[in-house]
């Protein structure tokens, strides 16, 4: 058995990776830091071992430790993962070996996972020894721990997902922002929530239902929008004729599908149905309606070989924002479902008008995007910054009108959708005007992507048979 | 099916309002040489791309081996060696473990895989490199290493966009020899080159592109000849004074050309091979008080044959020199690269 024998059933992408990765000066300075102050903490928490709370304070600096080193640093080490292999021309040569762009990039994550498993395992000893200070939530604190390697696991997708996309803004800015905030948000949490005496450890101890099942969603979430952003990341490497949208789409069928379920059987209250649905549908409808896939002639005779069911199956699924809005109505279709069934338990009009606002914001950037034909390489960052960008600016709008105690600035920006729920929130009008406002807007916004969406599906249809014809 | 090593038929390929490819047809026999030739932007790396199955045709087909590259990326993959016109390579990774990592990812295990690499190792000269880091390779090396890898699984078809670019003399003579060796071991060869010289001696065809067209496509003797519109002899001429004499004194002589300066005198063309007439030329010369100290007959090379096919295609067809329109049925199709999204 040769040494270099020994990692052949292993993924040829990790294994270079890992080769490389190990190497880094990012992975080793975050390794040798990380021992160096555990060690110091735990020698300095020996000296006030006396101290009630010595057991609990090491866990809490443990932990945000830990949480820098998982949460924020491995994370960033994707942003240059796929972007490198492009830039560097790499990524043609490695397409054409048996390495799919699927195997290349899961491989890319794998390998900053497996290092940041390696973190992990190394400050068990410090959390052993950190068991003789006693107060320990053992379950909890376990559980906690492989929630944040898990949460680690998906930022890590997220960042090496993009990291493929051309925009800067999108691979390298917003993740540089959003990870520290999401980190310090989880910081904060653990200092003032404290491991000791209750807060996050006891909450994953899974003591109670509410905490089982938000960690299972927690889970579960985690494990979409990591999927999700390593299918989009697949194809944007991918040469075009190779067709990942379809398998995306349908396993957010199936996600959906399972989120209508769960809300028909009332697990969630009704106010928070329009918020758990836009986080289902927020990836696929981002990727889908933004999508600058052309139809492939491989892809479109896969389809068309089965028939009229293939040519039906097709007009939800080939690649490409026409087909991934038809899609998306039949998304919507489904997750309306437990709102329609829920109808009587509801108060007041408040979760009809914040679902279809939170539905009217997922088409916002669309149909800028489609009306106004930014039809560039960089759409997805187009569609991501202008969502951010109608939240930011509908903000800025209540605050003003807040101030003013006048509601007509904020009707006079009705059209933009997290408007409404500002609206709705500060009790603006009868509850049925913005009702109506919110019916409509989100009817004007699916008529205009509607017209566009059939429009370009056809042309691309009728070209696709032209060039096979002409073949 | 074709029997030919590589095949295009009626390829076209649009970006946007970029006809890049415009209906390129060719075949290139089975172990060949071909080089393939035309100026930046007219279509050689398109081309190639496509055929290595790395881009897709707007129209039109490629086969490699009477396998479509559009239908069967797969199997192309297996039977092709692609070596890109500049790519970079990776940090903290020696030599031997690029090329261990590419071995792997085309699907070699256990000893096979070290025999794999010990050969292309040992053919692209590589053995005392083995420990390099990849990133610290000069050029030559690189390229060598950028070879190797191509021919990690043996391929059928070796297809190179400009291998030559950037390469010291010595690099570049080293492989030449790799290029004629491998040639020798019956691989078709489909290479790309700014320097035509070379490629004049290596290559058993050379194709000319302009404008995403094919211009031309035979040996390189027959290239000389056909392309020799002019008729007539080069010559060298070398002075003992101001160099630019020589290009006002052809300017007022009949049936002689001035084709370019050279550092001490420039390049003639007299229309005719009567070696008579080239006798009274230069005499003519010496008479005007000319301080000719060289004058000796000169080979229509390459480079001469390209630009005569460019300003024959001028003269002849202009719309083969500019791109025609572009069609109404091509505005939907691909607009970007795949790889920009």
């Amino acid at each position: 058995m040769h040494l270099f024998d020994f990692p052949d059933r292993l993924s040829p992408m990790l294994v270079k990776e890992l080769r490389q990765g190990m190497r880094t000066k990012a992975f080793v300075g975050v390794f040798l830091a990380l021992q160096i102050i555990l060690g110091v903490i735990l020698l300095s928490a020996g000296a006030a071992a006396s101290s009630d709370s010595a057991g609990s304070t090491i866990s809490n600096i443990i932990f945000i430790f830990f949480s820098i080193a998982v949460l924020i640093i491995q994370p960033m080490r994707g942003i240059t993962a796929l972007s490198s292999e492009v830039k560097g021309n790499t990524i043609d040569m490695m397409v054409l070996t048996r390495l799919s762009a699927w195997r290349i990039v899961t491989g890319k994550w794998a390998s900053i996972v497996s290092q940041s498993a390696l973190l992990l395992v190394t400050i068990i000893p410090y959390l052993i020894l950190r068991y003789f200070f006693g107060g320990m939530n053992l379950v909890g604190e376990i559980v906690f721990l492989a929630v944040l390697f898990l949460s680690s696991a998906a930022l890590t997708a997220v960042t090496v997902g993009l990291s493929a996309s051309s925009s800067v803004i999108l691979r390298s800015v917003l993740p540089m922002i959003a990870l520290p905030i999401g980190a310090y948000s989880l910081l904060m949490m653990l200092m003032f929530g404290g491991m000791g005496g209750g807060g996050l450890s006891s909450f994953f101890s899974l003591a109670t239902d509410e905490s089982r099942i938000f960690t299972s969603i927690y889970l579960a979430v985690c494990a979409y929008y990591g999927f999700f952003m390593l299918s989009t990341g697949t194809s944007l490497i991918a040469p075009y004729a190779e067709n990942h949208s379809t398998l995306r789409r349908l396993i957010s069928l199936a996600v959906t599908v399972t989120a209508a379920v769960l809300g028909s059987m009332s697990f969630t209250d009704a106010d928070t149905l329009p918020f758990f649905f836009t986080v289902v549908l927020l990836p696929v409808f981002a990727i889908s309606l933004s999508e600058f896939a052309p139809l492939a002639a491989p892809t479109f005779r896969k389809f068309a070989k089965r028939g009229p069911l293939g040519h039906l199956a097709g007009f939800f699924l080939f690649p490409g924002w026409a087909s991934g809005f038809i899609f998306c109505l039949a998304l919507i279709g489904i997750s309306a479902v437990p709102f329609l069934l829920n109808q009587p338990t509801y108060g007041g009009n408040d979760t009809f008008i914040y679902g279809l606002a939170c539905l009217a914001g997922l088409l916002f950037p669309a149909v800028i995007i489609n009306v106004f034909r930014i039809n560039g390489p960089q759409r997805v960052s187009n569609y991501v910054l202008i969502l951010i960008g109608s939240v930011v600016l509908s903000s800025v709008l209540a605050g003003i009108t807040d101030s003013l105690s006048n509601e007509d600035l904020l009707w006079l920006f009705c059209w933009i959708p997290p408007v409404l729920m500002f609206l709705e929130n500060m009790g603006s009008g009868s509850g049925d005007e913005v009702l109506i406002a919110s019916f409509v807007i989100c009817a004007l916004y699916i008529g205009t992507l509607l017209l566009r969406a059939v429009h370009d599906y056809r042309k691309s249809i009728m070209e696709i048979r032209s060039h096979s014809d002409s073949e | 099916m074709s029997n030919a090593a590589i095949t295009v038929h009626n390829l076209y390929r649009f970006f946007g309002p970029l006809q890049a490819v415009n209906g390129v047809s060719f075949e290139i026999p089975h172990g060949s040489v071909c080089g393939f030739v035309g100026a930046n932007g007219a279509g050689k790396t398109t081309t190639m791309r496509i055929l290595a199955s790395l881009d897709y045709p707007t129209m039109g087909h490629a086969e490699i081996c009477g396998i479509n590259v559009t239908h069967h990326p797969a199997e192309v993959r297996r039977l092709i060696g692609w070596m890109p016109d500049h790519f970079g390579n990776y940090d903290n990774m020696t030599v031997l473990e690029y090329l261990d990592f590419y071995a792997r990812a085309l699907g070699y295990k256990g000893a096979e895989r070290r025999q794999r690499i010990d050969e292309v190792m040992d053919f692209t000269d590589l053995v005392p490199l083995a420990d390099r880091f990849s990133n610290k390779l000069s050029k030559g090396m690189t390229q060598r290493l950028c070879l190797g890898r191509s021919l990690l699984h043996d391929p059928q078809v070796l297809i190179m966009d400009e291998p030559a670019a950037g390469l010291d003399p010595k690099a570049r003579v080293e492989l030449k020899h790799l290029i004629r060796v491998l040639a020798k071991e019956g691989k078709t060869i489909f290479i790309s080159s700014h320097i035509l010289s070379e490629l004049g001696e290596m290559c058993d065809s050379l194709l000319f592109i302009n404008n995403g067209r094919i211009v031309h496509h035979g040996d390189s003797e027959s290239l000389k000849k056909s392309t020799d519109i002019l008729g007539g002899v080069l010559y060298d001429v070398q002075l003992d004074g101001d160099p630019q004499a020589l290009s006002d004194w052809a300017v007022l002589q009949p049936n002689i050309e001035f084709l370019e300066s050279r550092r001490n005198g420039g390049r003639i063309r007299i229309d005719t091979e009567d070696p008579n007439k080239a006798a009274d030329v230069l005499a003519r010369m010496v008479k005007d008080n000319l301080r000719v100290v060289d004058f000796h007959r000169e080979q229509r090379n390459l480079e001469d044959a390209f630009i005569d096919i460019l300003a024959n295609l001028e003269k002849k067809q202009p719309s083969l020199a500019t791109p025609p329109p572009l069609p109404p049925q091509a505005s939907l199709l691909p607009q970007e690269p795949p790889y920009d999204p």
